[in-house]
C-alpha cells in the first residue's frame, strides 16, 4: 500500500472496485434465490452472504479496516454478542408454529 | 478549529489524555450510535423472524417482476449512492470543496430516488390490498406487518439521512462544517446502506414466490 | 512547580447569559445535570404519593382516601380505589421510579454533572446534544404525566406492559386506550433521550479526559457512568422498537403481540397469530441491563465516596472495576429468569438460570471488597458514609433474595409474590436511593456552594434506614406465604391472615415517607441558608474538589489540570497530609 492508502485508506478505483463485488454479492443472491432450494436453506446463504456484504461495507466504507484496531475490537464483538444473544427467541418462535388456532 | 477537531483528543499541546481510538469524538459517537441502530433493526427483524417462523401461513407473494427487480434496483441505488458518498469524502479531504458539493448532492438525490422508489412500491402493495393487517393472499396478517414495519423504519432513516446529507452539503460549501463532518455523515449513510443489505435479503428475496 | 497549566481549556464555550440561557437552555453540563436532579426529584415524590395510596389500600382495603375521588372520579367512586385504579397507581409508579428515578438521578444527574468534572473537561463533549438529552426526558416526562390526566386515566398493565393487556385497547380495561399509548410513547421517548447522554458520556469518558487523567486513574464513579452509558446504549436500542411494534399493535392494528381468538370483555379481539411471549422477550432484554443501569452508578457513587471517610482506598480498585464490567457484560445473558414461569421454553430456563447465578459472583466479590476495606478503618460517620453503609446493608439483603429468584425451581413458586416486590424494592427501590442520598450529601456542598445539615441527615438515614428494612423485610415472609403481588385487596381464605402484615407495612411505608421530607427540607433549607462550603470539605482527593464550590461555569476557570495521581490516595505513607489530590504535584513513594 502507498503512504497516502496507509494514511488515509484505498482511493476511489478501489472503492469501485468494493462496489462492484458487492453488486456480485447482491446478484448471487438473487440466484440463489431462484434456484429453488428449501427456505431454510436459502436463509442461511442468504444470511451467510449478507454478513459478508455487511464486513466489507464497515472494514471498507465505513473505514473501520484503517481506523485503530482497537476501535473494531470494542464495537463489533458488543455488538455481535448483544446480538448473538437475542437468538434465545428462537425456541419459543418453533413452538409457536405449533400452537397455532385452527383456523377460525 | 471546529468543536470537532478540538475534541479530538489527539494530545493537543500535550494538555489531554489521548483518546484510545485516535478518531475525533463525533466520529466515535456516530459510530457508538450505529452499533445502536443496529441492535434496533436486529430486534426488529428478530421480531420478523420470530413471527414468520410461528406463522406456518406465511406467504412469499413477490413476484420477480416487479417487486423482486425494484428491490434489486433500489439495492443498485443504495449501494451507488455509498460510492457518491465516499467520492464526496475523498474530495473533502482534498479540500476540493466544489467537488464535494456536487458528490454530496448526488448521494443525497440518489437517496431521495431510493425513497420514491420505495414509497412507490409501498403505494402498489396497498393498492393490491396490503396493509399492516391485512395480507390479499390470504396468508399470514404478519406479513404486512413485518413487511411494512421493518422498511418503514429502514425509509425513515434513509429519509433521515437525505436531510442531514442537504444540510451538510450547503453548511459544508459555507464553511460551516470540515471534511470531518462529512465523513461522519457518510458513516451514518453506509450504515443505512448496511442495513438495506439486510433487509433487502430477508424481507425481499426471502419472500419471493 | 505549578500543578496546572496556565492555559485555555481547550474545549470551551463563552458563558452564557441571560435567565434563559444559563438556567433553562443551558448547554452546561452542571445546569443540565441538577435539571436532571431536579426531574427526578419531583418524580420520586410523585412516585412516592402513589405508593402511599397504593399501601394504604392494600392494609385497608375499604378506606375512602380524602381526595382520591378527584384526581380520578371512575378510578376511586366515593375516594375508595377501584382494582383496575389501584393497577394503575402501581403502574405509574413503577414506570416513574424505575424510569424517571433511578435512571435518571444516578446516572443523568450525577453523571452529567460530575463525568466531565472527574475527568478534568470543561464540559461534555457535545454540549448542546447534551441540553437536547434532558429536555428529550423531559417532554417524555410530560408524556407519561399526561396519562393522568386523560378521560381513561393511566394504563394498568404494569411498568412491564405484558402484551396482550398493554396491546389490546380500551377492552382491556380503563386506561387501556390512550394511557398505554401515552406510556408506550412517552417510553420510546425516553429511550431516545438516554440513547443522547450515552453517547456523550461515552465520548467525554474516552476523549476528553484531561493530561495525566489515564483510565487507570479514573474514580470508580466515573467507571461506572461509562460502563453504565455502554449498557444503556444497547439496551434502550431494543426497548425502542418494542414500544413502537407495541404502538403499532395498539393503533394500527398489527398483531405482533397479540395472539389468535383472543376473547376480552366477551369481544373477540381482530388480531391473529401474534406472541405476548415476544413482548416479554424484547422487554426483558433491555429490561434487565435496565436494573444494571439502575445499580451500577450506584455502585460507583458508593465506592467513591466511601474512601474519603475511611481515609483509605477501596480494596482491589481494579477488581471492582471489572466486577462492574463482568455485571454489565452479564447483564445481557440473564433476562429469561424473568420469565421462568412465562411458557418458555423451559430449557432455556437453564441456560438463563446459569448465568444469573453467576453474576451474583462480581457482585459478591465487590461487597467483599466493600466490607474488607471498612473493617479496620477508622471510618467517619457523616450522612453521606452512612448512607454507604445503608447501601451495603440493603443491597446485600436485597442481592441474597436475588439467589432464590434465579433457580427456575423456586421461582416458578415465588415469581409474582412479594418476594419478589421485596428483592427488586431493597436492591432498586432502595440501595439504589440509598446511593442518590449518599451522593447528594456528598456532592451537595460542591453543586450549590453550602453545606447540608448532618444532624437533620443523621435522622433522615436513620428513619430511613430502620424504615426500608420494616417495609420491605416482611415482604419475603409474605412472600413465601403465598401472597400474589400486583392484587388490590386480599379476600381470598390464605390471605386475609396476612393483612395485618400489609398494615404493619403500610405504617412503616408512611413514616418512612414522612421522613423524606426532612430530607428535602434540608436541600431546600441548605441551598439558602446552609453554611458556605470549601472548595474541599471532605478533604477529598478526586477532580471535583480541585475547584471552587460550585465550579465556575467552565469547570477549573480556564486551568488545565494536570493529573498527577490515583484517584484514592488517602492514608498514602510518606505523604504530608493524610490524602494526596489527584493534581497534588507532590511526589509520594510507590506503597
Amino acid at each position: 500500500m502507498s503512504d497516502q492508502e496507509s494514511a488515509h485508506g484505498p482511493g476511489m478505483s478501489f472503492f469501485v472496485a468494493v462496489w462492484v463485488a458487492l453488486m456480485c454479492i447482491v446478484g448471487i443472491e438473487v440466484f440463489l434465490t431462484y434456484r429453488h432450494m428449501p427456505p431454510r436453506q436459502l436463509l442461511l446463504w442468504l444470511l451467510i452472504l449478507a454478513f459478508i456484504e455487511a464486513g466489507i461495507a464497515v472494514s471498507y466504507f465505513m473505514h473501520l479496516k484503517y481506523e485503530r484496531s482497537a476501535l473494531a475490537w470494542s464495537l463489533i464483538p458488543a455488538v455481535v454478542f448483544v446480538v448473538f444473544m437475542l437468538d434465545h427467541v428462537w425456541p419459543d418462535a418453533f413452538r409457536l408454529a405449533s400452537l397455532r388456532l385452527l383456523s377460525q | 478549529m471546529s468543536e470537532l477537531e478540538i475534541t479530538a483528543g489527539a494530545g493537543h499541546a500535550g494538555l489531554m489524555e489521548e483518546s484510545p481510538y485516535g478518531i475525533p469524538s463525533g466520529k466515535l459517537a456516530m459510530w457508538c450510535f450505529v452499533i445502536s441502530d443496529a441492535v434496533t433493526f436486529s430486534a426488529v427483524l428478530f421480531a420478523y423472524g420470530y413471527l414468520r417462523i410461528g406463522s406456518p401461513d406465511w406467504s412469499t407473494p413477490f413476484q420477480f417482476s416487479p417487486t423482486i427487480l425494484n428491490g434489486i434496483v433500489m439495492t443498485f441505488i443504495l449501494l451507488s449512492s455509498s460510492l457518491t458518498m465516499l467520492a464526496a469524502v475523498e474530495a473533502a479531504k482534498g479540500r476540493r470543496k466544489s467537488a464535494c458539493f456536487g458528490w454530496l448532492c448526488a448521494t443525497t438525490l440518489l437517496g431521495a430516488l431510493f425513497a420514491v422508489l420505495h414509497l412507490r412500491e409501498w403505494g402498489r402493495m396497498i393498492d393490491e390490498g396490503w396493509r399492516l393487517f391485512q395480507n390479499p393472499t390470504g396468508g399470514s396478517v404478519h406479513f404486512g406487518a413485518a413487511f411494512f414495519s421493518v422498511t418503514g423504519l429502514h425509509l425513515l432513516h434513509v429519509i433521515g439521512g437525505v436531510c442531514a446529507l442537504s444540510v451538510i452539503a450547503l453548511g459544508y460549501r459555507r464553511d460551516r462544517y470540515n471534511p470531518i463532518d462529512v465523513e461522519i455523515t457518510g458513516i451514518y449513510w453506509h450504515f443505512v446502506d448496511l442495513v438495506w443489505m439486510f433487509v433487502f435479503p430477508l424481507l425481499y428475496l426471502m419472500n419471493a414466490s | 512547580m505549578d500543578n496546572t497549566l496556565a492555559k485555555p481549556a481547550a474545549h470551551q464555550h463563552a458563558p452564557p447569559e441571560g435567565f434563559l440561557r444559563k438556567y433553562v437552555f443551558s448547554v452546561d453540563h452542571k445546569v443540565i445535570g441538577l435539571q436532571y436532579y431536579g426531574l427526578a426529584l419531583v418524580a420520586v415524590v410523585i412516585g412516592m404519593v402513589l405508593s402511599w395510596l397504593m399501601r394504604v389500600h392494600l392494609g385497608w382495603s375499604t378506606f375512602p382516601i380524602p381526595g382520591l375521588g378527584k384526581l380520578s372520579a371512575a378510578g376511586a367512586p366515593d375516594n375508595i380505589m377501584t382494582p383496575e385504579y389501584y393497577l394503575s397507581l402501581m403502574t405509574m409508579h413503577g414506570t416513574i421510579m424505575v424510569f424517571f428515578v433511578l435512571t435518571n438521578a444516578p446516572f443523568s444527574g450525577f453523571g452529567n454533572y460530575f463525568l466531565p468534572i472527574q475527568v478534568g473537561a470543561a464540559d461534555m463533549a457535545f454540549p448542546r446534544m447534551n441540553m437536547m438529552s434532558f429536555w428529550v426526558t423531559l417532554v417524555a416526562f410530560l408524556v407519561l404525566m399526561a396519562a393522568f390526566f386523560v378521560p381513561d386515566g393511566p394504563p394498568l398493565s404494569g411498568w412491564t406492559a405484558y402484551a396482550p393487556l398493554s396491546a389490546v385497547g380500551k377492552d382491556a380495561g380503563p386506561g387501556q386506550a390512550l394511557g398505554q399509548s401515552l406510556w408506550g410513547i412517552s417510553i420510546a421517548i425516553f429511550c431516545v433521550g438516554q440513547l443522547l447522554g450515552s453517547l456523550n458520556f461515552i465520548a467525554t469518558t474516552l476523549d476528553l479526559r484531561t493530561k495525566g487523567m489515564s483510565l487507570a486513574r479514573l474514580p470508580f464513579s466515573t467507571w461506572a457512568w461509562f460502563i453504565t452509558s455502554v449498557i444503556g446504549l444497547l439496551a434502550f436500542a431494543v426497548l425502542l422498537p418494542a414500544c413502537i411494534l407495541l404502538v403499532l399493535d395498539r393503533v394500527a392494528g398489527t398483531s405482533f403481540f397479540i395472539p389468535s381468538g383472543l376473547v376480552i370483555s366477551d369481544r373477540l379481539q381482530p388480531h391473529a397469530g401474534g406472541s405476548p411471549l415476544l413482548w416479554q422477550h424484547l422487554f426483558w432484554f433491555f429490561g434487565h441491563p435496565e436494573v444494571y443501569i439502575a445499580i451500577l452508578p450506584a455502585i460507583g457513587i458508593v465506592s467513591h465516596i466511601l474512601p474519603a471517610f475511611m481515609r483509605k482506598p477501596l480494596l482491589g480498585p481494579r477488581v471492582l472495576v471489572g466486577c462492574m464490567a463482568a455485571i454489565a457484560f452479564l447483564s445481557y445473558m440473564v433476562w429469561g429468569h424473568h420469565m421462568f414461569v412465562s411458557g418458555m421454553n423451559p430449557f432455556s430456563a437453564l441456560l438463563f438460570s446459569v448465568p444469573t447465578l453467576v453474576i451474583t459472583i462480581p457482585a459478591t466479590v465487590a461487597v467483599l471488597l466493600w466490607i474488607g476495606s471498612v473493617y479496620g478503618a477508622k471510618l467517619r460517620f457523616t450522612s453521606a458514609s452512612l448512607f454507604c453503609l445503608g447501601f451495603i446493608s440493603v443491597f446485600i439483603s436485597g442481592g441474597i433474595s436475588g439467589f432464590f429468584l434465579a433457580q427456575p425451581s423456586i421461582d416458578t413458586y415465588l415469581h409474582a409474590t412479594y418476594f419478589v416486590v421485596a428483592h427488586f424494592h431493597f436492591v432498586m427501590g432502595v440501595a439504589a436511593i440509598f446511593a442518590i442520598f449518599a451522593g447528594t450529601y456528598f456532592w451537595m456542598p460542591k453543586m450549590v456552594g453550602r453545606m447540608m445539615n448532618e444532624t437533620l441527615g443523621k435522622i433522615h438515614f436513620w428513619l430511613t434506614f430502620v424504615g426500608v428494612y420494616c417495609i420491605f423485610m416482611p415482604m419475603h415472609y409474605l412472600g413465601l406465604a403465598g401472597n400474589v403481588r400486583r392484587y388490590s385487596a386480599f379476600t381470598d381464605d390464605f390471605l386475609v391472615p396476612l393483612i395485618p402484615v400489609h398494615q404493619f407495612i403500610t405504617i412503616a411505608a408512611l413514616i418512612t415517607g414522612a421522613a423524606q421530607f426532612i430530607f428535602i427540607f434540608n436541600l431546600i433549607w441548605s441551598r439558602f441558608r446552609g453554611p458556605k462550603a470549601p472548595d474541599n470539605p471532605w478533604q477529598a482527593t478526586s477532580l471535583e474538589w480541585s475547584t471552587s464550590s460550585p465550579p465556575p461555569f467552565d469547570n477549573f476557570g480556564g486551568k488545565q489540570l494536570v493529573v498527577h495521581h490515583e484517584a484514592y490516595e488517602y492514608g498514602v505513607a510518606g505523604s504530608a497530609g493524610d490524602y494526596v489530590m489527584q493534581t497534588s504535584p507532590e511526589v509520594v513513594k510507590a506503597q
